[in-house]
């Protein structure tokens, strides 16, 4: 039945494909005068989405396929961006004619040399591979805990929540050496271009898509693999998979791991684009909002999480922009909405409703309301 | 009859008020007509009036006029009359040109003819400057007039910082003062500030005996004395030599002064800790039941909280608009505010639980998910309805004091919180184990089918027990907002706490949530001072993710034969 379903989502993740690099294309090569041409500021907007959508692929991973509701995916995220940080902090300093070649914040600190642990990432190289490491030792180190104690289901949301609650306390700190509260911001170049210039910034798009589109296809592929299937049956009954002989906690661990990296990368392709890393990324409501773009996309769907992600994105620029005062409103109205109505979120709809239409016919045939269907 | 009584109350607090208006007025205006008459003056006459202020005993007023014309916020007016007024224009940053003033003399703003507020510039005025001699006099004024204060408390207070200062000036006023004092309060302090003040001044003997009396009493402010004391003997200028044996004298002084303060300070961090501790408990307990014994991660918990806080802010203010703004309203809106916020929770509890939660029982995680939602429309909610800015909620006086007991302080509104913490969970556990509802709640919570087959209304008493829940939480924000102000994310700073309380304790055991509440807030108090506040809290978080290592199940986990 998996295998089927996933040739029948390859179609999906092929338009989304499509879209995605058409966006760039229409920024390039269209005069601003066509009816589809989209300006630098849309181009950076979607960059920023698409940034959401390979974040909620990574929490679907976990939520969607192995059931673990990580609240902390935000944490990961805002590391991997932080660390990419960092170095974007050091050009920054060394660009400006700044006697010390510290990052400002520093100066105002009272700091006169770099600590040591921002040595290393004035390499590039360096920031590249601390994205990745770092996120993924934090899941490797978090989840080996908290799996090996088996915390499972709601206490793993939990706990998972005061992680990054805690981390987000430890951020807010200016000792702490990241910027306390103002994080990091006023960027300038990235590898000797400049950071907001059009073409870097078009560079940077496509980047994201191209991960995106990795990000699916991995996850696509993942699902057809053995450890796929045991990665959804634990979801399913783990305590079956167990005892059939599975180390469940390795699986767990692993698919924890893969998702963390997988946010810290797209931390890392986040902040360039939008040009500021600050401790907020890692508030516990954060990372809850990426469930809810999961949610209302579709859960242990390949494209319901990116789909999600953009729409729900989308909509918030626009009510954010439009009604400020009802966003918050409107979202919680929408989670409730999607958890008590929608449970496999817009990409279910069409299923969803063939199956209402359906029943409809059905009972006006036979004309006999019946209790059971109004209350489900 | 019915509407008598709070008219009765009404005309009580009236006659109150008034009498201490009075009373304090007497020594008020004295102190003021002075003042007035010390600015316009000069030289001798000044500064005879200044030190007669002394007598007055209005510390208040005499601090802040006195400082005020040192800065040179006091201005002469002179009227078309020819007479002539100080005026008192306080320095306001960012203020400048035409302002009210205040008449020295009567405290008043002072009004022109037509009786409406006359703005002056004070650059156009010229500024009242005591002669320098007088400034002089200003330090001594200002430390004596306390000890002539109506009030004990002041007076201790004073006696002591005086004694403190080591000034040769002040120790015969506090010797003088020794025999003329008749509060026992008072004259511990007079007799600690005095010893502290001959540790540096007097004779050898006189200092041993010091040494003696600090000792005896424990005194905590004489310790700095104590440590600079052995310092300058040490260098040889205390002006006295000691021998070894009264060396020692002095080093098992300050030794048991010492211990006594770790005495206090563990008592003062245990009795902090505890009754955090017992704000934990109020804000958990509702959710080890809801949480706990339902399954319901209800996200909305904290918001929750924020509907009984601002029931209160509601009860504070039709209290203050039914009794206008006497004393009254805020000494007994609380009593009403406690089980009006507990209501009114209760009913939003179970507003929530028939329209969302009831269709979830099954489905925890998404509980979670769907009850946030609920959370972020109530917490916009609030900021439509109440606004952006956080509301005051006023304590009542009777929760403001505090009372101390052997130098340890233990303030009212810690106090009171941990006697009700006491009385909510009493009352729970009352309810959980000796009621039918409480039978029938643990029931509906192990098994649902076999309690519904028994005939146990499962939906009602599922409805009723999150109702209940919620009310705690309502309780538990009456609390929070005598801590703090009232805000839409008031509940949101508690959540995380409170989910590590329900799980540290063993979820669906009430008492293990009681011991943990206590505990996690008796170690954040006790990391507190080495940590700061916010690495303590870090690190309570952190003790108690490795804690779930050593004991997955929390502190008492249930015992049950079902897998998941």
């Amino acid at each position: 039945m998996h295998s089927s379903e996933s040739k029948k989502s390859l179609p999906g993740i092929i338009i989304v494909v499509a879209i995605m690099f058409a966006l760039p294309l229409l920024n390039a090569f269209t005069p601003e005068s066509f009816f589809l041409h989209v300006s630098d500021f849309r181009l950076n907007l979607w960059g920023k989405y698409l940034c959401y959508a390979a974040l909620a692929i990574s929490l679907n991973l976990l939520w969607g396929y192995t059931g673990l509701l990580c609240l902390g995916q935000g944490l990961f995220f805002a590391l991997g961006g932080y660390a990419l940080g960092m170095h974007l902090m050091l050009k920054t300093a060394q660009s400006e004619s700044d006697a010390s070649g510290l990052p400002d914040f520093m100066d105002f600190m009272g700091y006169t040399e770099l600590p040591a642990h921002w040595v290393p990432f004035d390499s590039f190289g360096v920031a590249v591979i601390a994205v990745m490491l770092v996120p993924g030792i934090l899941a490797g180190v978090f989840g080996f805990l908290a799996f090996r104690a088996r915390i499972k289901g709601v206490y793993f949301a939990i706990i998972t929540q005061a992680l990054t609650y805690a981390a987000c306390l430890l951020f807010f700190r200016n000792e702490f050496t990241f910027g306390g509260n103002n994080g990091f911001t006023d960027f300038k170049t990235i590898l000797g271009h400049g950071v907001f210039e059009p073409g870097t910034q078009r560079g940077l798009y496509i980047l994201t898509a191209i991960y995106v589109t990795a990000c699916m296809f991995f996850n696509w592929w993942l699902t057809r693999t053995k450890f796929g299937r045991v990665q959804q049956a634990i979801r399913d009954s783990e305590n079956r998979v167990r005892f059939s002989g599975y180390s469940t906690t390795t699986y767990k661990l692993f698919i924890f791991i893969v998702a963390g990296v997988m946010a810290g990368i797209v931390g890392a392709l986040y902040v360039p684009q939008v040009g500021i890393i600050n401790p907020t990324e890692m508030r516990p409501d954060k990372s809850l909002e990426i469930v809810v773009w999961v949610a209302v996309g579709g859960r242990a769907t390949i494209i319901g999480p990116v789909i999600g992600a953009v729409f729900v994105n989308w909509l918030k620029s626009f009510t954010t922009y439009h009604y400020p005062d009802y966003w918050l409103i409107i979202l919680g109205a929408m989670f409730v909405f999607v958890v008590l109505f929608m449970p496999n979120g817009i990409v279910g709809l069409p299923a969803q409703l063939k199956a209402l239409w359906a029943k409809h016919k059905h009972r006006f045939i036979k004309a006999e309301p019946n209790g059971d269907t109004a209350k489900a | 009859m019915r509407y008598s009584s709070p008219i009765i109350l009404r005309f009580i607090a009236l006659a109150t008020c008034l009498l201490g208006m009075t009373s304090v007025n007497a020594d008020e205006s004295e102190a003021r007509q002075i003042l007035a008459e010390a600015m316009l003056s000069s030289g001798d006459d000044q500064m005879t009036l200044v030190e007669s202020l002394v007598e007055t005993g209005e510390p208040k007023i005499v601090d802040t006029y006195l400082e005020a014309w040192k800065r040179g916020d006091v201005y002469v007016y002179e009227a078309k009359d020819g007479s002539v007024i100080p005026l008192y224009i306080p320095e306001e940053d960012g203020v400048s040109g035409p302002r009210p003033a205040t008449v020295v003399a009567t405290g008043e703003i002072f009004v022109n003819r037509m009786g409406e507020p006359e703005m002056l510039d004070p650059t156009t005025l010229d500024s009242a400057r005591p002669s320098r001699k007088t400034r002089k006099a200003f330090t001594r004024v200002i430390d004596l007039v306390a000890l002539s204060s109506q009030d004990p408390i002041m007076r201790a207070d004073a006696a002591l910082k005086l004694g403190l200062k080591q000034d040769a000036d002040y120790l015969p006023v506090l010797l003088e003062m020794q025999q003329k004092e008749t509060d026992d309060k008072v004259n511990e302090a007079v007799a600690e500030g005095i010893a502290v003040s001959q540790l540096a001044l007097g004779s050898k003997e006189e200092r041993l005996a010091a040494i003696q009396t600090l000792q005896d009493m424990n005194s905590i402010a004489g310790m700095t004395a104590l440590e600079n004391f052995k310092f300058n003997l040490k260098d040889g200028v205390a002006g006295v030599e000691f021998t070894e044996s009264e060396m020692a004298v002095l080093d098992s002084a300050m030794q048991s002064i010492e211990s006594y303060i770790k005495v206090v300070d563990f008592i003062g961090t245990c009795f902090r800790g505890l009754s955090l501790g017992a704000v934990l408990v109020i804000v958990a307990l509702g959710l080890a039941i809801t949480f706990g014994l339902m399954g319901v991660i209800n996200m909305a918990h904290g918001e929750m909280i924020a509907v009984g806080a601002y029931s209160a802010y509601i009860s504070q203010q039709m209290f203050t608009s039914m009794f206008a703004s006497t004393n009254l309203a805020y000494e007994t809106y609380f009593f009403f505010a406690i089980p009006f916020s507990f209501l009114i929770a209760a009913l939003c509890g179970l507003v929530l639980e028939r329209s969302v939660i009831q269709f979830l029982y099954k489905r925890p995680l998404e509980s979670l998910l769907a009850t946030w939602g609920v959370s972020l429309i109530l917490q916009q909610g609030f900021r439509l309805v109440f606004g952006a800015a956080n509301r005051q909620v006023n304590s009542p006086s009777w929760l403001l004091g505090n009372i101390e007991i052997f130098d340890i302080t233990f303030g009212y509104n810690r106090l009171f919180v941990i006697g009700f913490a006491a009385l909510i969970v009493f009352g729970t556990w009352l309810l959980m184990t000796k009621t039918s509802l409480g039978l029938a709640v643990r029931a509906v919570m192990q098994d649902p089918m076999m309690a519904s087959a028994m005939g146990i209304r499962i939906e009602r008493v599922r409805m009723m027990t999150f109702a209940f829940g919620s009310g705690l939480a309502g309780l538990a924000g009456v609390f929070l907002s005598q801590i703090g102000s009232v805000g839409s994310n008031l509940g949101q700073s508690y959540i995380v706490d409170s989910f590590m309380v329900v799980v540290v304790g063993g979820v669906g055991n009430i008492f293990g949530t009681v011991i943990s509440a206590l505990g996690i807030g008796v170690t954040d108090q006790a990391l507190q001072p080495a940590f700061g506040p916010v690495m303590g809290r870090i690190t309570v978080l952190v003790i108690i993710i490795i804690f779930l290592q050593w004991k997955p199940g929390g502190l008492f986990p249930s015992n049950s034969r079902s897998l998941d």
